[in-house]
């Protein structure tokens, strides 16, 4: 029996924006090396739980542990887990006034106070990895937006995270340059990158999930491998969603 | 298709500028007329007609010749314009002090200066320059109280101290007023509100005057300084305002990623959002700028000798009493050629940020 | 103990309990250094001040003002004095700015040109100069001896300028204008109010027509019981030693402020108005043109209506900074609040209680100015989501 770690254990996990419940009663258990695709229409929760799990939103009863650490009110719990589990946004969220170098090099200097020699090579390593080591001294503006999204990723690499969170990291880009983003993803996929992903590409989906969630009004409404979530989904509402996509 | 551009004359290009309709070309001539007539009657009045010369008094005041503008008033008393109750001999002090700030401020605007710590450490060690030449003492300077500071470099001191005190101060208001805890960020909110919609002339009058009231003895300290602590009050809420809008012109993600990578609060703010935020918020800064430099005449009606109170002075005296209008000239001339400068440095900031957004 | 503070919410409660403690830390402070400072002194406190009499004389009120009169009816002028000049000033440097922003961006390259140097002229002189300038001017005139009139009713002297006035009792005046800027005020809100729109328009025509007509009569009505007995209706300054008496003596104190005031604010209103009509897309003024609109029709009805919603904000904080800006009147003597709040404390020595309402005074009047012009700000605003 191969017991596998979690590495994410959610818990009847409930989050409100004051009156309205965002989140409702979510239980999640995400595997080391486990790809968690999490799809649904807009305004079901799919960001708002990702979120939860770095802590950009808090959660306010249920319990979220990631790692082991068990995330509450502790701040240095906090901060410690925002160092092991990277986040890559839909709009990139790069530092314009920064080249792209030194947008990957900041934080392995300021967080894990790597010398600045240390976090350069850091950061050429992991844009060599992502395939644009030629744009290290450009700016963000200069460019396109898959080559900024591929720099987003690669920046969240240089802190070598245990845990990548992707939050539709393909929903801002020209249909030509998705392929060249989802390709960097599928290659983490591939090295053994514990993710949990949110998007629209069901493709995508299909090619590296090991699990396919589908979330309706805050709530996970069904769990499943990609084949039978795709063949044979059990809910009606995953049903509905299915055939609109399709 | 060639011939046709060809064809624009030098005739139709004046047609399409400046004579675009028959009522244009009415209200044009109208226009040109006037201005060309008061053009005429002013440059008579300031130089054709006019006496200069120190000694030339009792021209001006002769009944019988056709006089313009007096400046012999600006060349008798122009040191007391300038530089105020200052004594005789340091005067030069005065002056190189006011020239070290002006370049100083020239400086700022080399891209080598951009940075906070460069920009930081030329103000403080110009002005640092700035006041030892002023006060003396050191170096076999005779010693010049505050006191007896006035005029030009009266103005530069008050007009300096505001804004190297004052900008510390707005970062930290905006910070608070952006604060994610609610009773923070509303109290400060109240804070400011409350200072902005106060008459700076009340807040340096209160400062002047009340303050001795609410204050321990050993905290009251020296008029001058009270006066400027209650601009800097004043001007720093201002600026928090204009520094939060910079800030909050900032797309939301910015933060997040680097809330996402870890990157604590501090870092955040002085790598990420702040000089991003500044970058944007230079045009409206570079405007509070000109805008605090007009203000510091306020201060003459608290009783300080700074620019405009010397110009008062200068005609004030019974010799002269009849030339206030070159006086106000004169001193409204020395304004324009500062304000007019920030300004439209603070034009050309814009229009390159206009540029470089996409 | 120190593993309380990594708890988040226990550090976002010290955090703000001890900010707003330190804020409220200050106030006591001075609240209690001010105490024994005063009683050290002797000097009491409170506001039973205000009804006694000030023994100071005013140079310029609306409303009749002996030197008997108490601290609080010195207070009153002062306000309606600021009021008096900040309402004229604002209105003149309005027009004056419409006229400016439009000369700015005409076609018309002079008109370009005179705008141009109006702005950069007036907006880069400190306004306390121009004020000084003004007033220098204005009391250079001749002396009243030396003037010739205009019309011989309107002389401009260095004591004043005197025009012809009305013979009927200050307070009568003072409400006839209070009640036809209360009717104005009505009809204004009546026409455009969302509450009212539904109203059937000839019934609103009628309420309107009643509205003013009831307005007029009681204006007129009354002006003819304030009529001074014995006199002749208009009043027309005439020389009597040294002066002129009669009339209305506008005195240069106040024409220097207003003049200053909207001269400067002209300018700063000028570009604000200039970039409003900058901002207006030109897709619109295009398909203005495309409808066969006249210039003029299409600058009156498409481009200005959309200039001055664009800047109704920024406005509203020009118009609170152009009213602040009437404190400057004690720089040449001109009793507006903040003159006459200086003048008490030399006379009564209640600093702390004049300054505290000094400022009450401004927060609310800016507070009144904001609201009222947030409301309009909010009837006439584009709503929706607007595409360019």
């Amino acid at each position: 029996m191969i017991k596998k770690t979690n590495v994410i254990n959610i818990s009847k996990m409930n989050k409100f924006y004051g009156k309205f419940q965002a989140l409702k009663d979510i239980d999640l258990k995400v595997e080391k090396g486990g790809r968690i695709v999490i799809c649904g229409p807009s305004g079901s929760g799919k960001s708002t739980l990702i979120r939860c799990i770095n802590q950009l939103e808090d959660h306010q009863s249920g319990s979220i542990n990631v790692l082991g650490t068990l995330l509450d009110d502790n701040i240095d719990n906090i901060d410690a887990i925002r160092r092991e589990v990277g986040m890559v946004f839909q709009h990139f969220g790069l530092f314009p006034h920064l080249t792209i170098l030194e947008n990957c090099a900041l934080a392995p200097m300021l967080v894990r106070k790597e010398s600045q020699a240390n976090a350069n090579m850091i950061a050429m390593e992991y844009l060599e990895r992502v395939k644009i080591s030629e744009q290290a001294d450009k700016f963000p503006g200069q460019l396109s937006g898959g080559q900024q999204q591929r720099a987003a990723i690669a920046r969240a690499l240089c802190m070598k995270p245990k845990i990548m969170l992707f939050d539709e990291p393909t929903s801002a880009l020209d249909p030509e340059l998705i392929s060249e983003v989802l390709e960097v993803i599928v290659s983490l996929a591939k090295d053994g990158m514990t993710m949990v992903c949110v998007t629209h590409e069901m493709g995508f989906a299909k090619k590296i999930a090991n699990r396919i969630i589908f979330m309706d009004n805050g709530q996970i409404i069904e769990q499943a491998e990609p084949k039978s979530f795709f063949d044979n989904p059990k809910n009606e509402r995953t049903k509905l969603f299915l055939s609109q996509l399709m | 298709m060639k011939n046709l551009s060809q064809s624009l004359s030098l005739i139709d290009l004046i047609r399409k500028k400046i004579l675009v309709s028959k009522i244009n070309t009415l209200v044009t001539l109208i226009f040109a007329a006037l201005t060309l007539w008061i053009l005429y009657l002013l440059v008579n009045w300031a130089f054709i007609d006019a006496v200069f010369g120190a000694n030339n008094r009792s021209l001006c005041l002769d009944p019988t010749i056709e006089t313009g503008a007096c400046w012999s008033v600006i060349a008798a008393r122009w040191r007391l314009i300038l530089f105020g109750l200052y004594p005789f001999e340091e005067q030069w002090r005065a002056a190189i002090a006011c020239f070290v700030i002006i370049l100083v401020a020239g400086l700022s605007t080399l891209s080598y200066f951009l940075s906070a710590k460069n920009l930081s450490l030329l103000w403080l060690g110009g002005f640092s320059l700035f006041y030892t030449l002023m006060r003396g003492g050191i170096f076999g300077l005779t010693p010049v109280k505050e006191l007896m500071w006035g005029g030009l470099p009266l103005t530069t001191f008050i007009f300096s101290m505001v804004i190297i005190t004052g900008m510390p101060l707005a970062v930290l208001f905006a910070l608070l007023r952006r604060s994610e805890l609610p009773w923070i960020s509303r109290s400060m909110g109240l804070v400011i509100d409350t200072i902005r919609s106060l008459p700076l002339l009340a807040i340096l009058f209160t400062f002047a005057i009340v303050l001795p009231f609410v204050l321990p003895g050993w905290l009251i300290g020296d008029k001058l300084y009270r006066v400027i602590i209650g601009f800097t009050l004043f001007f720093a809420c201002y600026q928090a305002e204009i520094i939060r809008g910079g800030i909050q012109s900032l797309p939301g993600s910015q933060e997040e990623a680097a809330k996402a990578l870890g990157i604590s609060y501090w870092h955040r703010m002085s790598r990420i959002v702040l000089p991003q935020a500044f970058q944007r918020a230079m045009p409206p800064t570079v405007n509070q700028f000109v805008i605090t430099f007009k203000e510091t005449t306020l201060v003459s009606i608290i009783g300080f000798f700074d620019l405009l109170s010397s110009a008062n002075a200068a005609y004030g005296t019974a010799l002269w009493s009849f030339a206030h209008i070159e006086v106000y000239v004169f001193v409204a001339a020395i304004f324009f050629v500062f304000v007019f400068t920030l300004s439209r440095y603070g034009a050309y900031l814009e229009n390159r940020l206009n540029v470089t957004k996409h | 103990m120190f593993s309380l503070f990594k708890s988040r919410k226990n550090r976002n409660k010290a955090l703000q309990i001890g900010f707003v403690g330190f804020l409220i830390l200050i106030v006591i402070a001075f609240i209690l250094t001010a105490r024994s400072n005063l009683e050290s002194q002797g000097l009491t406190s409170g506001f039973d001040f205000l009804d006694r009499a000030t023994g100071i004389g005013l140079n310029f009120s609306l409303i009749p003002y002996k030197s008997s009169d108490t601290y609080s009816r010195a207070l009153l002028i002062g306000i309606l004095n600021s009021i008096f000049v900040g309402a004229i000033s604002l209105t003149f440097a309005t027009f004056i700015g419409i006229v400016v922003g439009v000369m700015r961006t005409s076609r018309n390259t002079m008109a370009k040109l005179i705008g141009t140097t109006y702005v950069e002229v007036f907006r880069n002189i400190p306004l306390l100069l121009q004020l000084f300038f003004w007033y220098a001017i204005l009391i250079s005139l001749p002396r009243p001896t030396k003037t010739t009139g205009i019309f011989d009713m309107f002389f401009l002297t260095g004591r004043g300028i005197f025009t012809p006035g009305l013979n009927i009792s200050g307070n009568f005046v003072f409400f006839a204008i209070m009640v036809m800027i209360a009717t104005s005020g009505f009809v204004l809100w009546f026409n455009y109010s969302r509450r009212f729109l539904k109203f059937d328009e000839i019934k609103k025509f009628k309420i309107k027509r009643i509205v003013w007509i009831v307005g007029l009569i009681i204006s007129i009505v009354l002006l003819t019981i304030g009529r001074i007995p014995g006199t002749e209706l208009i009043n027309i300054p005439y020389l009597k030693g040294l002066n002129y008496r009669g009339g209305i003596c506008i005195t240069p104190e106040l024409m220097a402020c207003i003049v200053a005031i909207s001269i400067y604010g002209g300018a700063y209103i000028g570009e604000i108005i200039r970039a409003g009509i900058n901002s207006v897309s030109f897709i619109q003024s295009e398909a203005a043109h495309a409808l066969g609109l006249s210039n003029w029709h299409k600058f009156s009805r498409i481009i200005l209506p959309l200039a001055i919603r664009a800047v109704m904000p920024t406005m509203i904080n020009q118009y609170i900074w152009l009213f602040k800006a009437t404190t400057i009147g004690i720089a040449i003597g001109f009793v507006d609040f903040f003159m006459v709040v200086s003048t008490s404390i030399n006379g009564s020595g209640q600093t702390l209680e004049l300054i505290g309402i000094l400022m009450g005074g401004f927060l609310m009047i800016n507070y009144l100015i904001a609201w009222t012009l947030n409301r309009v700000n909010n009837l006439i605003k584009l709503k929706g989501i607007q595409v360019n």
